[in-house]
């Protein structure tokens, strides 16, 4: 496997993740290191263990064994994971994971409760995150009001809530259509360019995977190739 | 926004859960507060009963647990006077009989000469005449109840009597009964000679120890006898405390019910919501505050259901006083004390409804909440 110089921002060793008593093995002793400030993409077929192992890099999973390091400290040596999570990495999932009682401005906020802002700064902060993924015209739209590309716009936006150092998206265009899907690529390509955040992408779409700089392409629970994106191949 | 416009907005954004909820809760805490209300209704008005004849001190015969106390001779009566203090005494009979349709109505044989028709104001007739009359004077509720007025002749027991007067009493209890001359009653209840209490009026100035001191002597010299001072006959009564026991069982019930059903509702928000609970803990909320989410939610909901049950408590009490069963019998005690009561039943309800599905919550897992469709 390939490493940049310097530490690497995110860095995981031997990588296992078994369910079911060990009868499923999800991970089969993975390994990888992800500069600061990279764009990657985890590509694969479904049900290679690309979403676990990206649950395994967000802390919001443990694995059987292995340990995964941020900025060279085990995660498991973590004792607040939650905050962790809540100030350190943006999640993006496929289905939005948006809260259906709240308005796109009530969604974003939701992770700033760990931050120490008042009540207009969170707020502000909120609106002005919609504003930059061009939703300042559906700030007070419950989800259910939404198309699928603009409640992902709303997803991304939450996930930029506590600025972030990663940003961990699993399969963000999966339920789009493919002008929305190009849209949310071009957006999330543009967060990474100007903010500068570490951006990890799973996706089982070489076109997605297409978009990133480098390409971990996983089988049967491993890690089969990692390379800059001219030399991963289809 | 701030933690409690989340509390909020997810309760009013499923307002067919919220109100359900809420119905549940409103229906076992107006229960509560019927039922309540009505037993402290009960204990106040023999309260105001006693007040309103002025009576000091209270003699009675301990028996088992009966619910009306045992009928004694009333010789003893001069024996009391002649205690130092005791300056009055009149005796009374009290049962519970039929007349005619109504099957319970409490009837008291009261000495003519006695001091007790002292505060009763007469509405409409007169007073019996004499011992041997065979009359009866109704209270308001009473005459209202039975359908009779000054003239009309009504059977109790095997006895027929006029209805010579209406009264009001300052006591709803009163006000529900039919009085007559204590003779009459002793007959018809095959009494004779007998009372079921003495009222005592001690000599001005008598100090509360002086007053114990008479109890005492009353205990002492008369075994089986006790004497309540005015205020305690409604607490030591087997009657009332049957019809609190009751009302306190009863409520328990509606507050288990009550209870079940918070937490049943709540669980099941909780696993409704277990993938919307796995979003917060993957974006970063603390455990504790998700079980806070849950337990604002659950006693926001409980306090708002107990508001609406005290109202509705309130309205099945008002009509327990109209319905034709119950009319003249029920007199509900409606307060702030009966209010704080049922908020704070209805409070911890959502307290304990809350507490299982809010832990249930904070032990879920991050990956294995967002995998749950």
């Amino acid at each position: 496997m390939t490493d940049s110089a310097g530490e690497p921002l995110i860095r995981a060793r031997d990588l296992w993740r078994t369910f079911e008593g060990g009868r499923v093995e999800a991970l089969r002793g993975a390994n990888l290191a992800i500069p600061e400030g990279s764009f990657v993409a985890v590509a694969g077929p479904s049900g290679c263990g690309k979403s676990t192992l990206l649950q395994l890099i967000g802390n919001l999973d443990r694995p059987t064994s292995g340990e995964v390091y941020f900025r060279s400290r085990a995660l498991g040596e973590i004792p607040d994971a939650a905050a962790f999570r809540a100030r350190t990495v943006g999640f993006i999932f496929q289905s939005f994971h948006l809260l259906p009682t709240l308005t796109a401005l009530e969604n974003v906020p939701i992770p700033m409760f760990e931050m120490p802002w008042p009540s207009w700064e969170r707020r502000r902060r909120a609106a002005d995150l919609l504003r930059a993924v061009d939703l300042g015209e559906r700030l007070h739209h419950l989800p259910s009001a939404l198309s699928g590309g603009e409640r992902q716009r709303v997803a991304i936006a939450r996930s930029l809530a506590n600025e972030p150092q990663l940003l961990l998206a699993d399969e963000p265009t999966g339920n789009l259509d493919s002008e929305s899907a190009a849209r949310i690529l071009d957006l999330l390509k543009s967060l990474h360019a100007s903010r500068g955040m570490t951006l990890v992408v799973v996706t089982h779409d070489p076109a997605v995977a297409g978009f990133a700089r480098r390409i971990l392409r996983m089988s049967d629970g491993r890690i089969v190739s990692d390379a800059p994106r001219e030399e991963a191949g289809p | 926004m701030n933690f409690l416009t989340v509390v909020l907005k997810n309760l009013l954004r499923r307002r067919a859960r919220s109100l359900l909820t809420l119905l549940g809760i409103a229906i076992g805490i107006a229960a509560v507060v019927a039922l309540t209300s009505v037993a402290w209704g009960f204990e106040k008005s023999w309260e105001r009963t006693y007040a309103a004849r002025d009576t000091d001190l209270i003699v009675t015969k301990i028996t088992s647990q009966s619910p009306m106390p045992a009928p004694f001779a009333e010789t003893r009566k001069a024996e009391i006077l002649s205690l130092p203090r005791v300056e009055q005494a009149t005796g009374l009979l009290s049962d519970l009989v039929s007349i005619e349709e109504a099957p319970a109505v409490l009837v008291f044989g009261w000495e003519l000469d006695g001091f007790l028709w002292e505060h009763l104001s007469l509405v409409e007739g007169r007073w019996p005449a004499g011992d041997g009359e065979n009359s009866v004077v109704l209270g308001v509720v009473a005459a209202d109840v039975l359908k009779k007025s000054v003239g009309s002749t009504v059977t109790i027991e095997t006895g027929d009597f006029v209805v010579c007067g209406t009264f009001d009493s300052g006591a709803f209890v009163e006000n529900g009964a039919a009085i007559m001359a204590l003779p009459q009653l002793q007959r018809i209840t095959e009494n004779e000679g007998k009372v079921t209490f003495l009222n005592v009026r001690l000599a001005p100035g008598t100090t509360p120890g002086e007053a114990e001191a008479v109890r005492a002597m009353i205990r002492e010299r008369f075994p089986g006898m006790r004497a309540f001072a005015a205020g305690e006959v409604a607490q030591n009564n087997t009657a009332i405390q049957a019809a609190k026991a009751m009302s306190w069982a009863t409520s328990l019930l509606a507050l288990v019910v009550g209870a079940v059903g918070v937490m049943n509702t709540v669980l099941m928000s909780v696993f409704e919501r277990t993938h919307e609970i796995g979003i917060l803990l993957a974006i970063g909320w603390k455990r504790s505050r998700i079980v806070r989410l849950i337990l604002y939610e659950s006693m926001a909901l409980s306090f708002l259901g107990g508001a609406a049950g005290i109202g509705l408590g309130v309205l099945a009490v008002a009509l327990l006083q109209l319905a034709p069963l119950t009319r003249g019998k029920v007199e509900g005690e409606i307060g702030p004390a009966l209010f704080a009561l049922a908020l704070a039943i209805a409070l911890a309800l959502g307290v304990l409804g809350g507490l299982y599905p809010a832990y249930r919550s904070s032990r879920m897992h991050p990956s294995e909440a967002l995998r749950y469709e």
